[in-house]
């Protein structure tokens, strides 16, 4: 009996999966297959699923002419920027508050996470002000600058989470031994917390490479561009073309679903490991 | 001098990180407030301060309010939604013996999509012209018409809300499925020893287990729902009739619409105060939830 | 140990003002004895792809070339994210030197002092060549602040194979073009496509046709809003009709493209836009070239004289903050000669109607094979250059109030209460005017 219900439950698990599945992946490929098909046959036949005939015109559009590269490049250089900056502003101090500021900890990690709920819409303007006086508009740094609003506090609060779990007996000792404050820090606390700062370089790293808003805001040059931005000038052209934006999203998603397809152990250990420690 | 050279070193971890959230977090929220207390206008450069005549105007307009309804309706909705999806699927994807791994891949896509391309993506699929579901639910006998789902004023909120449940749920599911793994199986063991039902352990076990984790989830994804800009304004931009524009998309449109900036300023003000105290309430309840746990 | 804190936090916010001394660098200016070019100038334009974008890019290398102490740099956006990277720009001091807009900004640009008089291009160029309205457009206080760059006007587009297999005439008046647009959408082709986007001003362009074919205007002689005369809300009526017949019901979130791609890919039977059409659907369906043509905007009687909508004189302007003024002009004036002019317009023939005269006479300009294809459309567009005027500019000249009218979507909302939400159209007129009549009054 019980087993036989284990059957049917196991069954029933299946289906439900293989529906959201279903749902999860259709765009994806839907994405992929209209990226080569020709931009007659995409409006002509709507649910053709197949390509009558393959063609990877709309890639050599978006790779010769609009220069779709040098956007994923851009994008991929402020991300990592952004990531390893954050990480090593935020390490330093998620230790410097665990360790030296243990009594006000637990308030700062609020007030940071506090900081996360401001809404991008209210710095904006302030932004594109600030970046105009350094005159950092329409730059790579500016926007690198900008993107620490966001990771910092955010890769803060993870990374508390992390230096909790570090024993302080463990330093004592390296003390002993001689060592100072920033040797601890760097020779034996950041080996310890190596899995919680790679969860929490993947975070930063997947929010930069995602922003929007100020990336709208403050990038005129269309080489400078990321590919958030980018994408979306290719709404505005002069022709609506589906089939370069479908080949333009296609160069843009498929290296995230690998990336999140290899990293999915790390990030799910991200919140639950660290933050609630 | 011991003490001192101690004193130095411990604000050298904490300073870097403060200058960042005093340069690029409180400056800039000190400008917005000021602003907020004058007549900036984005293309002007004289202004004036009128002390509290923005926030009275914002709060004395109908399309404030209603603003502010959607994005109460789009943040509750999106959440119930995306927690229901992500901790059923977790839960099932615990459940089953085979294929955990493929499941986990193909339910995580969504979260690698960046905000535009879920845009692009689902407006090609939903296209009212040549969009595939629309000529499929034609085709199948379904539908007469092709239904419109993004200019259809009584389903467009739907499929918004609908977008952002595909989009969110994976995140939900993937840190859920983590915190079950933390369970001690053992657990469950000696409840079913005891004669416990599917459901009493559940209840019991797993979500006592599970519970501040989701917490934390869930300030997170409340905090960025409601904040959320991307989705709607790169699908609908809070068209048609301003029935999917919230309260960000009309900050937007009142700053960059109407250049009226001390205006939008009062709005996004209004927004942080609006979310400081739902942050402050969730805390407590956490808080709450830990001190039981303890 | 507060004190230390208190001056460390001091001195950063000294190395932040600093840095931000450091932005407003000043850069070597012409060297002015010897008439040598000596800068860099950013250029921000709206032609986004294909090319005119080529073009553009090609003077410009040409003029490096010769100027070799000159760097141009060229920026694109769309028409609308342009409006929104200057206001933000203007606001921020970060704006181009030189850039291409639209007639009804130019009055929001001169009213917020932003750009400067270029009457001495003008005269340079020719002031003769220019039409007294086009200049007209940038006047204030007698100085000219903008330089027509190409002109178009907004006409009727139609399908002759589809007219011809209905058997049906092309239509002259908006009667007999309701009735066509809903004999002619079956088989999955639209008639007409509505399109009312909020972050374009489509409805309004469609509603001004209609307006201005009674002889009203949108905005009354006080530059208040009108959307309440009989004229408009028989054309809200109108074209409320025409959308929930003949077009398809996304339209109502429809910005420019959305409606152009129709038509360029043969899902509309008609459509309203100038010249620009032929190079969208040669691009997009080329077989369907031989079966397009324009025919002058609809009328309201049979036997009223033709009138004129739309004309779009699209200008180019120099900004005030720029540092070589010279240099932009120059450039200016390198655009305006001859062959690049003749090369610049060709890059979409017909749908870029010379701002000067003289040049459409030009052996080059008519050696076109489209030029020639569509000779009557070139006609029937030019005819309506003429008896055109930028939106709301019409009875009463340049105003800030016509822009607005354009840029802040509200007949476009208007329009999507009336659909979606079935509001009353005589209260939605109403209410949108006293709309806009408090945005006019935010900017007095």
């Amino acid at each position: 009996m019980g087993k036989r219900k284990g059957i049917i439950g196991n069954g029933l698990c299946h289906i439900y999966l293989i529906i959201l599945s279903v749902i999860a992946f259709f765009p994806l490929l839907w994405v992929l297959l209209s990226s080569v098909k020709s931009s007659g046959e995409l409006t002509s036949n709507p649910t053709k699923f197949l390509p009558e005939k393959f063609t990877l015109e709309n890639f050599i559009h978006v790779i010769n002419d609009l220069k779709f590269v040098d956007n994923i490049g851009n994008s991929l250089l402020i991300a990592f920027s952004v990531t390893i900056i954050a990480i090593i502003i935020s390490s330093m101090a998620a230790y410097g508050i665990v360790r030296f500021f243990p009594r006000i900890g637990n308030v700062m990690s609020k007030a940071l996470v506090t900081m996360y709920l401001f809404p991008p819409i209210l710095l904006a303007i302030p932004y594109s002000f600030i970046m105009a006086r350094l005159g950092l508009t329409n730059t790579r740094i500016g926007l690198v600058i900008v993107y620490l609003s966001f990771s910092v506090p955010y890769a803060v609060w993870m990374l508390v989470g992390f230096f909790k779990t570090v024993p302080i007996g463990i330093e004592e000792a390296a003390k002993v031994d001689g060592a100072n404050k920033v040797q601890v820090f760097i020779k034996v606390v950041l080996p310890l917390v190596v899995s919680g700062i790679v969860a929490t370089a993947i975070y930063t790293f997947i929010n930069a490479w995602n922003e929007f808003l100020y990336a709208l805001i403050l990038i005129n040059s269309t080489d400078l561009m990321t590919v958030s931005v980018k994408l979306r000038s290719l709404q505005g052209a002069e022709i609506l073309n589906w089939g370069d934006m479908m080949a333009a999203s296609t160069l843009v998603v498929v290296p995230s679903v690998i990336f999140f397809t290899i990293i999915q152990n790390k990030i799910s250990g991200g919140l639950s490991e660290g933050a609630v420690k | 001098m011991k003490t001192k050279t101690k004193n130095y070193a411990r604000w050298v971890f904490v300073l870097p990180a403060l200058i960042v959230v005093t340069v690029l977090l409180i400056y800039p929220i000190f400008s917005s407030v000021f602003y907020s207390m004058t007549t900036k206008h984005l293309i002007k450069p004289s202004y004036e301060f009128v002390g509290l005549a923005n926030y009275i105007d914002v709060l004395s307009d109908a399309n404030f309010y209603r603003a502010f309804f959607h994005s109460i309706v789009w943040t509750v909705a999106s959440l119930i939604g995306q927690i229901f999806v992500g901790f059923t699927a977790a839960l099932a994807i615990n459940r089953v013996k085979h294929a955990k791994g493929i499941y986990k891949t193909l339910l995580i896509i969504p979260w690698a999509f960046p905000s535009i391309v879920i845009a692009l993506s689902w407006k090609w699929i939903l296209n009212g012209v040549s969009g595939f579901i629309p000529n499929l639910l034609v085709q199948l006998g379904i539908c007469d018409q092709l239904p419109q789902f993004l200019s259809e004023g009584n389903i467009v909120f739907l499929t918004l809300i609908m977008i952002n449940i595909w989009f969110g749920a994976p995140m939900i599911m993937v840190n859920v499925l983590s915190a079950l793994q933390t369970i001690p199986q053992d657990q469950y063991e000696a409840a079913q020893i005891d004669g416990a039902s599917h459901l009493q352990q559940f209840i019991h076990i797993t979500v006592p287990h599970i519970k501040v984790v989701v917490g934390l989830l869930v300030v997170l994804r409340t905090i960025w729902v409601f904040n959320n800009f991307d989705i709607i304004y790169l699908i609908t931009g809070g068209g048609p009739a301003d029935l999917t524009t919230t309260v960000p998309i009309y900050a937007y449109q009142m700053g960059w619409g109407t250049k009226l900036l001390g205006k939008s300023s009062a709005v996004t003000v209004l927004l942080l105060l609006f979310l400081l105290l739902i942050c402050i309430f969730y805390f407590w309840i956490i808080a709450k939830w830990e001190k039981e746990d303890k | 140990m507060r004190k230390k804190i208190a001056m460390l936090l001091f001195g950063v916010m000294l190395a932040t003002s600093l840095l931000a001394g450091c932005g407003e660098k000043t850069q070597p200016t012409t060297s002015e004895e010897s008439g040598e070019l000596i800068g860099d100038i950013t250029f921000w334009h709206s032609f986004t792809q294909g090319p005119r974008l080529e073009t553009i890019q090609k003077v410009a290398d040409q003029f490096m070339k010769d100027n070799p102490k000159v760097n141009i740099t060229i920026e694109t956006f769309s028409w609308a994210d342009f409006y929104t990277k200057w206001t933000t720009g203007l606001a921020s001091g970060n704006v181009p030197d030189m850039s291409t807009t639209l007639p009804g900004q130019v009055v929001e640009m001169m009213d917020a002092e932003a750009i400067i008089p270029l009457d001495d291009v003008i005269d340079d160029i020719g002031r003769d060549k220019f039409s007294e309205k086009a200049l007209g457009e940038g006047e204030k206080d007698g100085e000219c602040y903008s330089v027509p760059l190409y002109s178009h006007a907004q006409v009727m587009w139609y399908r002759k194979d589809l007219l011809e297999a209905a058997g049906l005439e092309v239509p002259t008046t908006w009667a007999e073009f309701a009735e066509a647009a809903k004999a002619l959408t079956k088989d999955g082709i639209y008639g007409c496509s509505f399109p009312s986007g909020a972050s374009d001003m489509m409805a309004t362009r469609f509603l001004n046709f209609y307006v201005r074919s009674a002889g009203e205007s949108l905005l009354n002689d006080d530059l208040t809003a009108n959307l309440t005369s009989d004229a408009a809300i028989e054309g809200i009526k109108y074209w409320v009709d025409i959308y929930n017949n003949c077009s398809p019901k996304d339209s109502v979130n429809y910005v420019t493209l959305d409606q152009a791609d129709l038509y360029y890919k043969g899902k509309t039977a008609f459509d309203f836009n100038s010249g620009f059409q032929i190079s969208g659907v040669q691009e997009n369906s080329p077989d369907l070239l031989d079966y397009i043509d324009c025919a002058p905007l609809p009328k309201l009687n049979e036997d009223d004289p033709n009138y004129g909508a739309e004309t779009s004189n699209i200008p180019i302007v120099v900004w005030k903050n720029s540092e070589h003024p010279e240099i932009c002009k120059e450039f200016m004036k390198k655009l305006y000669g001859e062959d690049t002019y003749v090369e610049f317009l060709s890059a979409t023939p017909v749908g870029m109607l010379p701002s000067i005269s003289g040049i459409s006479d030009l052996e080059s300009y008519q050696s076109n094979e489209i030029v020639q294809k569509f000779s009557n459309a070139e006609k029937v567009i030019s005819e309506a250059v003429e008896l055109g005027t930028a939106l709301g500019f019409d009875d009463h000249g340049p105003s800030v109030q016509a822009g607005m009218l354009t840029s802040q979507g509200v007949i476009e909302k208007m329009f999507q209460q009336i659909i979606t939400n079935g509001k009353d159209v005589e209260k939605a007129a109403r209410d949108a005017e006293d709309e806009l009549n408090k945005l006019f009054e935010s900017v007095q």
